[in-house]
């Protein structure tokens, strides 16, 4: 029988292995390994999740449901892992919703100078417990006429310290980390407040220029007074359709802590949609990267990269637009990445129910087709409404799994559908060379799940998931592990982006395309988890934005490293 | 409904009997009539009433008094005048007719029965019906008048009503007579699962076939609330279980071939899916599954069948899927030309049926 090494055991591993980083620095020509540290040997082999309550951690996404049924409501809220003060655990940020008045033609004000409704940062403490540093931080105040949607992280400056940027139905707000434990609202200087309704976004560089630019979805041309509700004797929210469309936003990074708004001129304005989910790589291999956004009934926009400032929108001529039906998706999550090991990024979309979650292998030469049936989504994820979704390798066997919070728009969707559910527990689904089945999640208590974030947030060597829903405190799937290998790789750009972000790096047969991005609303940990089965070392090949290409032999298992780009 | 037959009656009304009455009544009747005329109805009811006093024998002194009540739309008022009417002139169609619909207008609706069939009105008689608790009469005279003005909504909405009325009526029947049979439980089952309680309709099925399972249908019915609970497995199960009791049913073939390529099965799915289009030929919907399911693992058959799909809707929303499809096929295969086009005909086809569907009400 397995044995599961306490968390407060494997964390004091953690430390002493930290103390020693310094020192062992690692130099594997052409690589560079910096600094790395090994988790202790796990026992076991299934992935098993454990739902737990984060001990410190007091957050309740207040999204303040009214008998308006503003469309707003329901659509909170985002999370993010990130590892803020460099050291070496990872941190969570939860965007909050705010106070809707239950009257006719509420107002712009969501009392978030409230603590209730304030966004939250837990700082994680050594022994796994977490701090409340929201105040200390600097992150307190969110605007009073923001109602908080969703949040990105990048290293917009390659200063070293990740920074924050939050979206809200109202203005965005940057916050630049000054690598102190603080961070300062530089919205105003760095021109990215945009404005009206947006949801998820993300940083990604998309001229490979070294600096990470900002890319922004907006979900619909909405306002409060605009808001109506639909359903008669049972009022409910009104679908995307009944609202005009929108354009989504591309911020170019000018390097001087400012950003240009080229939505037009990059073509990125020449589409309007429903945009909610935004997910990032190169699907074509020609060392741009692309953009997917995740459509409410529009169809779903592919923007290729043009490679010189420039996007078209190719969903319709590269199969990734509509469901394999010819219908339009009722996208919300997505993920973008290989799930099938043929090194090409592949999409998984989740939608509303009636339609299972939508997979677009790519097939290569650009082109996409709809394969969920043949992944095994059609048994998966008939009745469920997804959302915040990661493939990320939870059992470490080499193949990408999915995980997939779930929970219908409607509140009283029950009274409409009696085969439809407002709360559903996650969906596990693990990876058989390309044929996902269901597994236990951890927990079938249901939940409005919303966002996900992903990440390895006890350093075990094990990817964990930290979920939000609505009304509710946040849910923390704490992966156990087993015996399986892994590593877990830190890129440091140079001449790219410090973050890596758009770097392809193959481990072993398996591809990941460097982000943060992804999900519904959410940020996942940006370092790359790879699951090694039974090897017990690793080659690696890292193709970076800036073109450099660097590869590592016989690597061994079970450690995080990080690897910096080598000169050209 | 009531009011658009009674207006059409007024303004036709049926030849009445000749008055035989004295020069004074006439005189009170041709000022009524005048008033009438005029739209003065309560001037008219007060001379008709007087005739009335005069001469309370004359059956078309009282006809006039309940009309001019009718066209006040006043059919409290009328009915009485017009019962007075009917008895003094028995045969009176015309009578019969106010009488009827003056009483149907009020609610009552089994006092007006007798009255419109006497004069066959066919759509009247068939509403009263259905107040009065007859939705199979009601349908069969529903359907009567509906002959002769086809697509009347007024009569369409009763109709609608009238059959769902048969239908519970009917299913309390069999429930009340057999509460546990195969059939019951059928019925129950179809119920739960129009009402979308899947896990009840599930055990109502399951009882049907436990009693009767040899009958045809049932596996079906259960096979089918699995799969609109997205349970494909033991909707394959079921299905599979119809194709045995019915060899011969392209449709137990259509939905298990479905049903396995919802799982993936993609291979078992065309084997079933060819089987249901060698049952019944040229079915849109298999031909698309089938299309789907070789998509696949065998791009010239899946070519094969969308082409038939398109040869056999032309330019239906499934004609536009089929076309999508097809180009998909063909980029992968590197026939970007003929992808375009296709691609080209999906876009005119969903300009096409986008504007139907604006259309339509």
């Amino acid at each position: 029988m397995a044995r599961r090494i306490p968390r407060r055991e494997f964390l004091a591993s953690l430390g002493a292995a930290g103390a020693t980083t310094a020192a062992s620095l690692l130099s594997l020509a052409p690589v560079r390994i910096l600094a790395g540290y090994s988790a202790a040997a796990k026992p076991k082999s299934d992935p098993i999740f454990q739902a737990k309550a984060l001990k410190g951690v007091d957050f309740v996404l207040r999204n303040s449901p009214t008998s308006r049924k503003y469309l707003i409501e329901t659509m909170p809220g985002g999370v993010a892992l990130l590892d803020y003060n460099n050291d070496g655990l990872l941190d969570i940020f939860f965007v909050n919703g705010g106070h809707v008045r239950d009257i006719v033609g509420a107002t712009m004000s969501f009392d978030r100078r409230n603590p209730a409704y304030w966004n939250r940062l837990y700082r994680q403490n050594p022994d796994g417990t977490f701090t409340d540093v929201t105040q200390q931080a600097g992150l307190a105040d969110a605007g009073n006429s923001n109602y908080g949607m969703g949040v990105a992280v990048g290293d917009y400056d390659n200063d070293g310290f990740p920074d924050i940027y939050v979206t809200n139905f109202g203005k965005n707000i940057l916050y630049h980390n000054n690598g102190d434990g603080t961070f300062t609202d530089v919205t105003a200087k760095a021109g990215v407040a945009a404005g009206g309704w947006s949801a998820s976004a993300g940083f990604f560089d998309c001229d490979n220029d070294g600096r990470l630019d900002l890319f922004v979805t907006r979900y619909l041309d909405w306002s409060m007074e605009k808001s109506k509700t639909c359903g008669s004797e049972r009022p409910t929210y009104c679908p995307p359709g009944e609202f005009p469309a929108i354009t989504n936003i591309l911020y170019h990074n000018r390097g001087d802590g400012t950003f240009e708004d080229v939505s037009v001129a990059s073509g990125i304005a020449a589409k309007k949609g429903h945009g909610l989910g935004v997910a990032f790589a190169d699907y074509d291999g020609d060392g741009f990267t692309d953009i997917f956004v995740a459509n409410d009934v529009t169809n779903q926009f592919l923007f290729h990269n043009n490679g010189n400032g420039t996007f078209t929108e190719c969903g319709l001529e590269s199969g990734a637009a509509l469901s394999e039906n010819g219908k339009m998706l009722s996208g919300m999550g997505v993920v973008f990445q290989d799930y099938d090991n043929d090194g090409l990024p592949d999409l998984l979309i989740t939608q509303l129910p009636h339609e299972p979650y939508v997979v677009f292998h790519n097939e290569g030469r650009g082109l996409f087709s709809a394969q969920e049936l043949t992944a095994g989504f059609g048994v998966l994820s008939g009745n469920s409404s997804g959302w915040g979704v990661g493939l990320e390798d939870f059992d470490n066997d080499g193949w990408k799994d999915a995980f997939i919070v779930q929970g219908h728009v409607f509140d009283n969707v029950e009274m409409y559908d009696g085969s439809l559910r407002y709360r559903e527990p996650p969906l596990l689904a693990l990876n058989h060379k390309g044929r996902f089945v269901k597994a236990d999640a951890g927990s079938d208590v249901p939940v409005a799940g919303r966002g996900a974030a992903f990440g390895d947030l006890n350093n075990d060597g094990w990817v964990d998931v930290i979920t939000t829903s609505l009304g509710e405190a946040p849910q923390c799937y704490l992966n156990y592990g087993g015996e399986l290998h892994w590593l877990t790789i830190t890129l440091r750009g140079k001449r790219s982006n410090r973050d890596g972000f758009g770097a392809r790096v193959q481990v072993n047969g398996q591809t990941r395309f460097a982000t943060a991005s992804g999900s519904y609303l959410s940020s996942n940990d940006k370092r790359l988890h790879f699951g090694l089965g039974s090897a017990e070392t690793a080659d690696i090949e890292i193709k970076w934005p800036s073109g450099i290409q660097q590869a590592l032999r016989g690597v061994k298992a079970n450690q995080f490293i990080v690897i910096e780009e080598s000169a050209p | 409904m009531i009011h658009a037959l009674l207006w059409m009656c007024l303004l036709f009304p049926p030849q009445s009997a000749e008055p035989s009455v004295s020069p004074e009544v006439l005189t009170l009747l041709q000022a009524g009539t005048d008033a009438e005329n005029r739209s003065d109805f309560d001037q008219a009811i007060a001379a008709f009433r007087r005739a009335a006093n005069l001469d309370p024998t004359a059956g078309i002194v009282f006809f006039k008094l309940g009309d001019a009540y009718m066209k006040k739309r006043d059919f409290a008022g009328a009915i009485s005048p017009l019962q007075r009417a009917a008895e003094l002139s028995p045969e009176s169609l015309a009578v019969r007719q106010l009488l009827g619909y003056a009483l149907l207008a009020e609610g009552y609706a089994s006092q007006a029965i007798p009255h419109l069939t006497m004069i066959h009105e066919y759509g009247a008689l068939g509403i009263a019906q259905l107040q009065t608790g007859q939705p199979g009469e009601a349908v069969a005279n529903l359907q009567a008048a509906l002959a002769k003005s086809p697509d009347d909504p007024d009569l369409l909405f009763y109709l609608s009503r009238a059959a769902t009325a048969l239908s519970g009526q009917s299913l309390d029947r069999l429930l009340s007579v057999y509460p546990k049979s195969a059939r019951g439980y059928q019925a129950l089952g179809q119920t739960d699962y129009e009402m979308k309680v899947f896990p009840k309709a599930v055990m109502e099925y399951e009882q049907a076939i436990a009693i009767r399972p040899d009958l045809p249908g049932l596996r079906l019915e259960l096979g089918q609330v699995y799969a609109a609970g997205s349970e494909w497995e033991k909707a394959e199960e079921q299905f599979r279980g119809e194709a045995k009791l019915q060899p011969g049913s392209p449709e137990a073939a259509y939905r298990l071939g479905n049903a396995l390529m919802q799982q993936g099965k993609m291979k078992e799915a065309i084997e079933e899916l060819r089987r249901s289009d060698l049952l019944r030929p040229n079915m849109p919907e298999t031909l698309y599954a089938l299309g789907r399911a070789a998509a696949v693992v065998d791009p010239n058959l899946a070519e094969h069948a969308f082409a038939r799909v398109i040869e056999l809707e032309k330019e239906t929303p499934l004609a536009g899927q089929a076309y999508l499809a097809l180009a998909g096929i063909h980029r992968k295969q590197g026939k970007t030309e003929l992808a375009a086009r296709e691609m080209q005909e999906y876009g005119r086809i969903q300009t096409l049926t986008a504007g139907l569907e604006h259309k339509n009400p």
